[in-house]
């Protein structure tokens, strides 16, 4: 199982590598943390004739809080996201999330960006920047364009990304003190990809009722997707094991294609779908209560 | 293709080599540095077999290319002991008899000591946590949880 | 013989520390793909990608072009080479040879069908994607039932046939037995195709010295001697003119136990390359093509009184061996040895079994620790925790009321195995007792009240162990099977010991130095173990079936036996006593009650080789015997009990804990029998909730990566709690039995037991194992679980 052969550059600005990706045309792919690129090189289901290694490019690891928004650099690893106070404190969920990620080993390579660009539709981070309400910020060519997270995935492993443009940063809004999250999933094993998965926010208006819900899934369609049907359903109602109960079962109507593979049928993941739902709302619930 | 020119450190050597841009970190260690220590398991990322640390973090060298590692200081098995003295990682495991046919040991051992470096002190859960990416066939991984945990209390007692 | 030889004393019995552990620690350990030889070059097989399909023609010319290509052989290249066949002399068995590399047709993805060598392995590979074979599908065949229908394409259409096995025996006087029953229980289960998995896949270097026609061929096997023989047969190369080495090997249990049409090419390949050439498998062909395991569809039916009393078994027991009847011992292997254990450890007078083996579109089957034993053990545990709840029994009860109870050792079974000893009962009880039994079944109740589904599973087991010539009868593969020991004192008192078994794992170097040492009254630090090398030792078998402590620990007894007293007649004539009146110990010989009239071990040694007149009339210098043992059949066992959670919601399971009791005998080292135990139940863990080979109706292989094959990790295994029984042999050196099996034959049971126990009476719709989520699921009855 070794990789098929590719040349291989390590451009030091982000000109550099927009340069070389416009040259190099289709054939060309970025290369981030590599822990999704490179086995499937090994297993050689993919054949780019070159890699563009990210690694070196200034700028693209930073993290910062910019007027109620967290800006996570593409290149930001995992395990950072993990352990930074700053993630920590402003948008824990997104270090909850993280920890679902494969193992330590991988998180220390594997990059946000790589992740969001890879578009796994069983992966984390796209469900957590769905439910966020993230933009995503693309440089390319024609400069730099900013992608609001529901038109960026569009499929298994299909992103709003062009041939020749780079996911360069993510702009996660953070949600209002009001707010609760929660995230949860099921995996064969601890570190695998999830079965299902959702991601939630609930915002607790003054009367206690709802009065904002964001409910993401993973692992059951095509893409990650926002149960829409059972955000409504939440919003104006009090924040009750009944509501998420009524909300839960209609989150399934949000799923159009369900996947399937030897983990888990498609019926399996539906049928658990509304369990994870309300376990996550559940937990989003005691988050928002306890503030 | 055009080869790409390197410079690694490892276990404290500095290495100047030129390499093939397809060539994993853990081919290169094994094949053109002749560390046979990290061990291929699966050659996708999945069994932690090839772990090795990468700026003292724990990372799977099939999911590195070499030319990656420019600049990166590398410690694999083979620069755990010192003056032929074991590690108190390498000692605990085999105080506690966790490694049966070895061919995972130096990914977990390396794991292991990735994890006590940054919490000296860990819950079993936290250990089971940090070891869920490496795969033993042999163990049951009890006395490997074991064997972590009798590492953390000897480093500990000794600072 | 003596079988009080192997006394327990300083070192039998102690928990010493590995000496083998330092160079695994350090990295020094060099397994196949570590072993580096000027000149080597690299060997890839292009495999099939279709389950079943005609080969119309092979282009290798892309390949061949390719620079850094050597050469690409397919069938034709090799048609010198006799094709593989079992050899188990048992009639009725239609055996189904394969070419070492497939020629016509194709019968499982991943069957090897051209082979590349090139400069390395990088470029083999490119290679192996040019070589453009033309196939032209065939329809495939991949349930084993399937299989047997007259209509199902054939995998050996010269057979005629897809079954090559089947036969129906009778034991005991079954129809009374039911006609006696009040009640009759049937029961289906289709047990899992998973396998061995060893963390080191397989691998091989052929090294050819043209000018002296010398083979040494280095491979990650469990049976060099075995293999060197087959290779001389196979090669022609006269045997002494072929050295087997296995280095390090990292993990075998039975995968690594067989002739592999890979090692023959290769062997091949060395020899007319006039190169070195070498072959590490990648993990998607181990998982492909190595042999696989375990499956088989069992029908059990059984006769029972109201008190719980089983009166009858019948069972027909079909073994889907995929596409060849493999060389490890056919497609046999699975349901034949399942066959001979289904009575376990219950009292039966009355068994009828149909063999059943049948050939489909997957891999080939072969030897996975507690082979067939597994499955057998799954389904008859499962079948009566069942009837026990169907009787209103608890399941402990009901295994009590059929144990076959410790007076009535030795315990001939309606199989025809004799059971010398043991603890049936007694493992029960304490395991039982361990793991708080009457209390969990009291909260299993308050939890069930909550809507909580706790279960609690009993797997009660008797291991067949010490893989001599009887035992292998006994279990129905009628093989002679043996191995020996060559102990060796040097001119400075330091011992060497070279096996035949072989170690890929098990800590032989340790526990047979610690036998040689305790014999010879030496420190285990004077004890050197040698093995996996056909030059080291002259002949033997190798590892596998629990054998290696039973007849590794003896025939290294019968050695150090004699050559102890060839030093004490040695030393009596140097102190001129009598020998009888001689002691060694921590390396000294002395006059039994005079301490102070002692020689170093050294000295005697010295003496021995290089002064003639410590010799007696017709003694030879060398301080040196071997020994051959060929041991009794010796019967291990144990029960292993599994507490679980299972999330009523979602079907995932979540073990508690899992304690096992087992009884070995005389432990050389109870530090590694646990080892051993931990690691069987670990894999039996994943035979029962994650690992399956999952096939589609094409014979396409969906689980060929570790992403898609899920093997537990530390997560998934829960606290285990191991105690010991020990009940020695009354029939082996020392007492010892085996133990590298029970793990991995009574765990799947259990916990399976436990799922099933926690989600009755919902389990009773469950046929299929591993327990997946969505499987659990789906027998609770599929509402959304909200
Ligand atoms: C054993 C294992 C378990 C895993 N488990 C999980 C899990 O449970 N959940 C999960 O979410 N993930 C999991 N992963 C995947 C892991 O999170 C990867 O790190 C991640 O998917 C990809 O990130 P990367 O930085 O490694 O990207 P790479 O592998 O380098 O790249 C992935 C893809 O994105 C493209 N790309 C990368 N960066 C950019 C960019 N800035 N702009 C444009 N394109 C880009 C690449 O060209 C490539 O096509 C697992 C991986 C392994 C090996």
């Amino acid at each position: 199982m070794k990789p098929p052969a590719f040349a291989y550059e390590r451009p030091q600005s982000l000109h550099e590598a927009l340069e070389i990706l416009a040259r190099e045309g289709a054939e060309a792919r970025p290369l981030a943390g590599g822990q999704s690129l490179i086995p499937m090189l090994a297993l050689r289901l993919a054949r780019p004739t070159l890699l563009v290694d990210l690694g070196e490019i200034a700028g693209l690891d930073e993290l910062s809080l910019d007027d109620g928004t967290l800006v996570a650099g593409a290149m930001v690893r995992q395990r950072r996201l993990e352990r930074d106070p700053l993630v920590a404190h402003h948008l824990p969920l997104l270090a909850a999330a993280t920890r679902l990620v494969g193992h330590p080993a991988i998180r220390n390579r594997g990059t946000l960006g790589g992740s969001l660009a890879h578009a796994d539709p069983s992966a984390e981070y796209p469900a957590v920047a769905l439910a966020l309400e993230a933009e995503l910020v693309i440089r390319g060519p024609g400069g730099e364009r900013s992608v609001p997270a529901r038109e960026f995935f569009l499929g298994p492993f299909t992103t709003a990304l062009a041939d020749g443009e780079l996911l360069t940063a993510v702009r996660f809004p953070l949600p209002s003190a009001a707010t609760g999250w929660g995230i949860a999933e099921v995996a064969r094993r601890h570190g695998d990809f999830a079965l299902a998965g959702a991601v939630t926010l609930v915002e607790r208006a003054a009367d206690g009722t709802c009065a904002r819900a964001a409910i993401a899934l993973f692992g059951v369609a095509t893409r990650p997707v926002r149960a829409t049907a059972a955000e409504q359903a939440l919003v104006g109602q009090p924040l009750t094991a009944e509501t998420f109960h009524e909300a839960a079962v209609r989150a399934t109507e949000a799923i159009d294609e369900p996947l399937s593979d030897v983990h888990g049928s498609a019926v399996y993941r539906k049928q658990i779908v509304p369990v994870v739902v309300r376990r996550a709302l559940e937990a989003a619930a005691q988050r928002v209560q306890a503030t | 293709m055009e080869r790409v020119p390197i410079t690694v450190t490892v276990n404290g050597r500095r290495i100047s080599a030129v390499v093939e841009p397809r060539m994993t970190l853990a081919d290169f260690l094994r094949e053109e540095l002749g560390l046979t220590g990290t061990k291929l398991g699966c050659e996708h990322g999945v069994c932690g077999s090839c772990t090795v640390l990468w700026d003292g973090a724990a990372v799977r060298s099939c999911l590195v290319l070499a030319a990656q590692a420019d600049g990166a200081t590398i410690t694999t098995i083979e620069g755990l002991a010192t003056d032929g003295t074991l590690h108190p990682v390498q000692e605990a495991f085999w105080e506690a008899h966790a490694l049966q046919c070895g061919f995972c040991t130096p990914g977990m051992v390396l794991t292991a000591v990735a994890l006590l470096a940054e919490n000296p002190n860990p819950s079993e859960e936290e250990i089971r946590e940090a070891l869920s990416g490496n795969l033993c066939r042999c163990t049951g991984y009890q006395n490997i949880v074991r064997a972590v945990q009798l590492a953390a209390r000897h480093e500990r007692a000794d600072t | 013989m003596s079988l009080q030889i192997l006394p327990r004393g300083k070192w039998v019995g102690a928990r010493v520390k590995r000496v083998e552990d330092p160079r695994f620690l350090t990295g020094e350990a060099r397994y196949l793909a570590d072993l580096q030889i000027p000149g080597t070059v690299h060997a890839a097989f292009v495999r099939s990608p279709y389950g079943h399909a005609r080969i119309r023609r092979i282009d290798t010319s892309a390949a061949r072009a390719l620079p850094g290509v050597l050469a690409v052989f397919t069938a034709e290249d090799v048609a010198t080479l006799p094709p593989l066949a079992s050899g188990l002399p048992i009639e009725g068995l239609k055996p189904t040879p394969q070419t070492v590399l497939a020629k016509d047709k194709v019968r499982f993805v991943g069957e090897a069908v051209a082979v590349v060598v090139a400069e390395n392995r990088y470029i083999a590979e490119d290679a192996a994607e040019l070589v453009a074979v033309d196939y032209e599908p065939l329809p495939a065949v991949t349930d084993a039932e399937r299989a047997m229908a007259p209509d199902a394409p054939l995998l050996h259409e010269d057979l005629g046939t897809n079954v090559v096995y089947q036969k129906v025996i009778t034991l005991g006087d079954v129809d009374g037995a039911f006609a006696q029953a009040d009640r009759i229980f049937r029961r289906r289960f289709h047990t899992n195709r998973f396998v061995a998995a060893p963390m080191e896949t397989r691998g091989c270097l052929s090294v050819y010295e043209r000018s002296s026609g010398h083979l040494t061929f280095y491979s990650s096997t469990q049976m060099p001697h075995m293999l060197r023989l087959f290779l001389s047969l196979f090669l022609g190369i006269p045997e002494h003119k072929v050295r087997v080495i296995s280095p390090e090997v990292g993990g075998g249990f039975g995968q690594k136990m067989t002739i592999y049409p890979e090692e023959v090419v290769i062997a091949y390949l060395g020899k007319v390359l006039g190169r070195p050439v070498k072959w590490v498998e990648d993990r998607r062909e181990n998982l492909a093509a190595a042999t696989h395991a375990k499956e088989q569809i069992i029908e059990l039916e059984a006769a029972v009184r109201n008190d719980g009393k089983v009166l009858g078994l019948k069972a027909r027991l079909i073994g889907d061996g995929g596409a060849y009847s493999f060389n490890t011992a056919s497609a046999l292997i699975e349901p034949l040895a399942a066959a001979g254990i289904i009575p376990g450890v219950y009292d039966i007078q009355a068994y009828q079994h149909e063999v059943i083996a049948v050939c489909t579109n997957k891999a080939p089957v072969g030897a996975f620790r507690a082979v067939g034993w597994t499955a057998a053990q799954t389904a008859r545990e499962l079948f009566f925790d069942e009837i026990a709840r169907e009787l209103g029994l608890d399941p402990a009860e009901f295994r009590r009321r059929n144990v076959i109870t410790s007076d009535q050792f030795p315990y001939t079974t309606i199989t025809g195995m004799v059971y010398d000893s043991g603890s049936y009962q007694e493992s029960l009880e304490r395991a039982l007792e361990l793991v708080g039994y009457e209390e969990l079944r009291r909260r299993q109740a308050e939890l069930r009240q909550q809507g909580r589904y706790l279960g609690i599973g009993i797997s009660l087991y008797v291991e067949p162990t010490a893989w001599g010539s009887e035992i292998a009868l006994q279990a129905g593969f009628p093989f002679p099977s043996h191995d020996n020991a060559t102990v060796t004192i040097d001119p400075t008192g330091k011992v060497r010991v070279a096996v035949s078994v072989h170690s890929h794992g098990q800590g032989h170097e340790t526990t047979l130095a610690q036998v040689a040492a305790e014999i010879l009254g030496v420190s285990i630090d004077d004890v050197i173990v040698e093995h996996g090398d056909t030059d080291r030792a002259p002949w033997g078998m190798g590892t596998y079936a629990s054998r290696s402590a039973v007849i590794g620990g003896g025939m290294v007894a019968l050695a150090a036996q004699e050559v102890r007293e060839k030093v004490l007649r040695v030393a009596s004539r140097l102190l001129e006593v009598a020998p009888e009146d001689l002691e060694i110990q921590e390396g000294n010989v002395f006059v039994r009650g005079a301490p102070d009239r002692s020689l170093s071990l050294f000295q005697v040694a010295f003496a021995a080789y290089l002064d003639g007149r410590v010799r007696a009339e017709g003694e030879e210098p060398l301080l040196s015997a071997t020994k051959f043992y060929d041991p009794r059949a010796t019967y291990s066992n144990g029960c292993i009990v599994t507490v679980c959670e299972v999330d009523g919601e979602t079907g995932t399971v979540h073990l508690d804990k899992i304690v096992a009791v087992e009884d070995c005998g005389t432990m050389l080292n109870p530090m590694i029998v646990e080892g051993q135990v931990m690691g069987a139940i670990a894999q039996g863990i994943g035979g029962a909730l994650f690992e399956a080979m999952v096939y589609d109706e094409n014979g396409q292989l969906l689980t060929d990566t570790f992403v898609t094959y899920a093997l537990p990790t530390a997560t998934e295994v829960p606290e285990l709690i191991i105690e010991h029984l020990e009940t020695p042999s009354p029939v082996t050196i020392g007492g010892i039995k085996g133990i590298g099996e029970g793990g991995l034959l009574a765990t799947p049971a259990s916990v399976a037991g436990a799922v099933l126990d926690a989600i009755w009476p919902a389990g009773r719709a469950i046929e299929q194992l591993p327990l997946t989520p969505e499987r659990v699921l789906r027998a609770l009855g599929g509402e959304l679980g909200v």
